[in-house]
C-alpha cells in the first residue's frame, strides 16, 4: 500500500526536470471496500426503529405486521416455556441428517461426473429431468415410501440438496485449469495423486460455493419436510402459527429461521477460510 | 377496497338511491329493481356444497332483489377466507371455524353473524375411517379411538376440534390421541393408506372413496356423534358500522336462500329419512354447477342449515373454550363478544 503523502507525483524523470517534486494526493483506491461494522447495525436499527413507530403511531394494524416488540415477547415466550429448544433440536436433526445425506450422495455422484465422460453422459440428462421436480409436489409419494416418520423428513431435504450438489461438485472439477493437470500427467504423477492433490482442492471453492446455496435450500425445505405430520420442529411451528393466524408468533419462527440461516453461512465462511488456506 | 371510496356524499347518494328503490319496490312487490341502483358487495366462498345457499341465493337473483350487486370469489381453503374479510378484500365469508378464524375475530377482524351449515344426526359430512389393520386390531366405535393415531389436516383445523368434542363426549382428552397433521387430504389418503396412521376423519367423498378402494372402514359420523356448528356468515366489524343496510340486505337474501335450501334438502319424513323437497332438482342443478361436480355426489353431502340461519350459540362458547383449553386461542377473548346476531334476529 502506497503510502499517500510520500508517494511520487510523476516518474522519477519528471522529478528530475522539476528539481523540486509536488506532493499529489494519492488517487487510486476509491472504490476500495473498507470495513463498516457498524452500518449493517444502525440500518438494521433503524428498520426496527420505524416499523415500531409505525405500529405505535397505528399506521400498521398489529394483526397485518406486529410490532418487534410482540415479536420479541413471542420469542422471550418459546426462550421461557422452553418450546424453541424443543423446536430447534428436532429440525437440526432433521437439517444436519437430510443435508448430509444429500451432500454425501451429490458429492460422490458429481465426483463421478466430474472425472468419467460416461458417467456425465448418463448424468447431466437425468439430472436435469429430476432437478426441476418440486419436492413439495412428491410429498404424498414420499409418505408412501419413508412413512410419516424421520425418513421422509430426511428424504426430502435430502433429495432437495443432492441435485444441487452434483451440478456444483461436478462443474466445480469441470472449472479446474487443464494445463495445471496436463502438466501432472506430463510429470507422470499416478491418477490418485492428480485427484488428491489437483483435482479435489482446485475444485473446492465451487464446491463449498455449492454448499453455501445447498445450506439455504435444506433450511427451505425443513418446512416443507415438517409438513409431514412432525410434532416438533421449527417448520412445523411457522405452519402452525400461520394455521392458527398467530403473527407475532409467525414473525418469530422466521426470525428464527433467519437467524439459523446466519449462523450457517457464518460456520462455512470459517470453513471457506480453514479449507482455502492455499489460496 | 370498496370501504376506501364510501365518502359521506356517495354514502349519502346510495342510501337515498336505496330508499327510493324500497319505495318502488314496495309499491309494485317484490322485483329486481334497476340496475344502477344496485349495492356492490363481495362474498368469499369455497366451492363446497356448504357454501350452496349463497350458490341459490346468486343464481335466483335473492341479492338483485334486495338491491345488492354481489360477486363471489371462490378460494381453495377455509383459511383464507376470514383472512380476505380482515384485509377489506371481499365484505362477507362463509366457511368453517377453525382456531384461525376466532384469532383473527379475538382482534376485532371479523364478527359472526348467522349460521352456516351444521353437523346434524343423520347427514353424513365428515366420517371417522378406521384402517382394515386397526379396525380387525379391535377399532370398531367412535368411543375405540382413544389412544390411537389419528390423521388431520392442520392443528386448529375443524377436525382437531371434531376429536375434541368427540373426546368430551367419551370422556377423553385431545391429549390422550395422537394427532398427526399433515397439512391436506391427499397426504392424509398417503398415510391412511400406507399404514402409518389407525384412523382418518375424512369428507364424505374420500371416507366413501377408502371405503370402495377396500383401504378402510367407516367407524361412524361426527353429525351422529358430536353435532355442532360447522360454519358461519361472518363481516368486517366496519362493514356493519359503516354500511349496515348492506349487510341487513345480504342477511335477507342469504335467509331466503337458506329457507329454500332447508325445505329441498333438509326435510325428514315421519321415519325420518331425507325427502326431496320443493325445487329438488333445479336446487342441486345450481350446487352442482358452482361446485363443478357431479349432482349425485353433490347430493351424497349436502350438509344440514338451519333455516332461519340460527347459530348453535353453546357450541361457538365450546369451540372457543376448546381451543383457549388447547392454548391456541387468546384466553382474554369472550366468545359472545365476536357475535353480532341482530340480523337475523337470535
Amino acid at each position: 500500500m502506497p503510502d499517500p503523502t510520500n508517494a511520487p507525483t510523476n516518474a522519477p524523470a519528471a522529478a528530475n526536470i522539476q528539481g523540486n517534486p509536488q506532493p499529489v494526493r494519492f488517487r487510486g483506491g476509491g472504490f476500495n471496500p473498507r470495513r463498516h461494522p457498524w452500518a449493517a447495525l444502525a440500518a438494521f436499527a433503524l428498520l426496527v426503529a420505524l416499523w415500531e413507530g409505525a405500529s405505535r403511531v397505528g399506521l400498521a394494524s398489529p394483526l397485518f405486521l406486529p410490532p418487534p416488540s410482540a415479536v420479541g415477547r413471542a420469542l422471550a415466550g418459546m426462550i421461557a416455556d422452553g418450546s424453541l429448544w424443543l423446536n430447534l433440536k428436532a429440525s437440526l436433526l432433521r437439517i444436519g441428517v437430510g443435508w448430509s445425506l444429500g451432500t454425501l450422495g451429490g458429492l460422490t455422484v458429481g465426483l463421478l461426473m466430474g472425472v468419467a465422460s460416461v458417467a456425465r453422459a448418463v448424468g447431466v440428462p437425468l439430472v436435469s429431468a429430476f432437478f426441476p421436480i418440486p419436492k413439495i409436489a412428491l410429498l404424498p409419494l414420499f409418505i408412501l415410501w419413508f412413512g410419516i416418520g424421520e425418513a421422509s423428513k430426511f428424504a426430502t431435504i435430502g433429495f432437495g440438496v443432492f441435485f444441487p450438489t452434483v451440478i456444483a461438485t461436478y462443474s466445480a472439477i469441470d472449472s479446474v485449469p487443464r494445463n495445471l493437470i496436463r502438466m501432472a500427467q506430463s510429470f507422470g504423477l499416478p491418477w490418485g495423486a492428480i485427484l488428491r492433490n489437483i483435482l479435489l482442492p482446485g475444485a473446492l471453492p465451487g464446491i463449498l460455493a455449492g454448499f453455501r446455496i445447498t445450506a439455504s435450500i435444506a433450511l427451505i425445505l425443513v418446512v416443507a419436510a415438517e409438513m409431514i405430520g412432525a410434532e416438533y420442529g421449527i417448520g412445523a411451528f411457522v405452519l402452525m402459527a400461520g394455521n392458527l393466524m398467530q403473527t407475532d408468533t409467525l414473525l418469530a419462527g422466521v426470525l428464527v429461521m433467519s437467524a439459523l440461516g446466519l449462523t450457517i453461512g457464518a460456520l462455512l465462511s470459517l470453513l471457506e477460510r480453514r479449507l482455502l488456506v492455499w489460496r | 377496497m370498496t370501504i376506501a371510496r364510501w365518502t359521506r356524499r356517495t354514502l349519502l347518494q346510495r342510501t337515498a338511491f336505496a330508499g327510493v328503490a324500497l319505495a318502488a319496490a314496495l309499491a309494485v312487490g317484490p322485483q329486481p329493481v334497476a340496475a344502477q341502483a344496485l349495492d356492490k358487495a363481495s362474498v368469499g366462498v369455497l366451492a363446497l356444497s356448504s357454501s350452496g345457499p349463497i350458490f341459490i341465493a346468486k343464481a335466483k337473483g335473492y341479492f338483485e332483489r334486495e338491491g345488492l350487486d354481489v360477486t363471489l370469489s371462490m378460494f381453495t381453503s377455509a383459511q383464507q377466507v376470514p383472512v380476505a374479510v380482515a384485509s377489506g378484500d371481499v365484505d362477507f365469508g362463509v366457511t368453517g371455524l377453525t382456531a384461525g378464524f376466532y384469532n383473527l375475530a379475538a382482534k376485532g377482524a371479523i364478527t359472526m353473524i348467522a349460521a352456516q351449515s351444521r353437523d346434524e344426526p343423520g347427514f353424513p359430512l365428515s366420517a371417522y375411517v378406521a384402517t382394515n389393520t386397526a379396525h380387525a386390531a379391535g377399532l370398531a366405535k367412535p368411543s375405540d379411538l382413544k389412544g390411537k393415531r389419528i390423521a388431520i389436516t392442520t392443528v386448529g383445523s375443524t377436525f382437531h376440534y371434531m376429536i375434541g368434542i368427540l373426546g368430551q363426549k367419551y370422556g377423553f382428552t385431545v391429549k390422550d390421541v395422537t394427532m398427526v397433521p399433515l397439512q391436506d387430504v391427499p397426504k392424509m389418503v398417503a398415510a391412511f393408506k400406507g399404514g402409518q396412521v389407525d384412523a382418518i376423519l375424512a369428507p364424505s367423498t374420500v371416507a366413501r372413496q377408502l371405503v370402495a378402494d377396500g383401504a378402510g372402514q367407516i367407524l361412524g359420523w361426527a353429525g351422529d356423534e358430536t353435532p355442532w356448528q360447522l360454519g358461519a356468515l361472518f363481516t368486517g366489524p366496519k362493514t356493519i358500522q359503516t354500511r349496515r343496510p348492506v349487510v341487513e340486505k345480504f342477511v335477507r337474501a342469504y335467509k331466503t336462500a337458506l329457507a329454500e335450501y332447508h325445505a329441498a334438502f333438509n326435510v325428514k319424513d315421519a321415519s325420518g329419512a331425507l325427502v326431496k323437497g320443493p325445487g329438488y332438482d333445479a336446487l342441486l342443478t345450481i350446487i352442482a354447477d358452482a361446485t363443478k361436480q357431479k349432482p349425485e355426489i353433490v347430493a351424497a353431502g349436502l350438509p344440514y342449515v338451519d333455516p332461519n340461519a340460527r347459530l348453535l350459540i353453546d357450541d361457538v362458547v365450546n369451540q372457543v373454550r376448546f381451543w383457549q383449553s388447547e392454548g391456541q386461542v387468546d384466553k382474554a377473548l369472550d366468545p359472545k363478544s365476536i357475535l353480532d346476531l341482530s340480523f337475523i334476529g337470535q
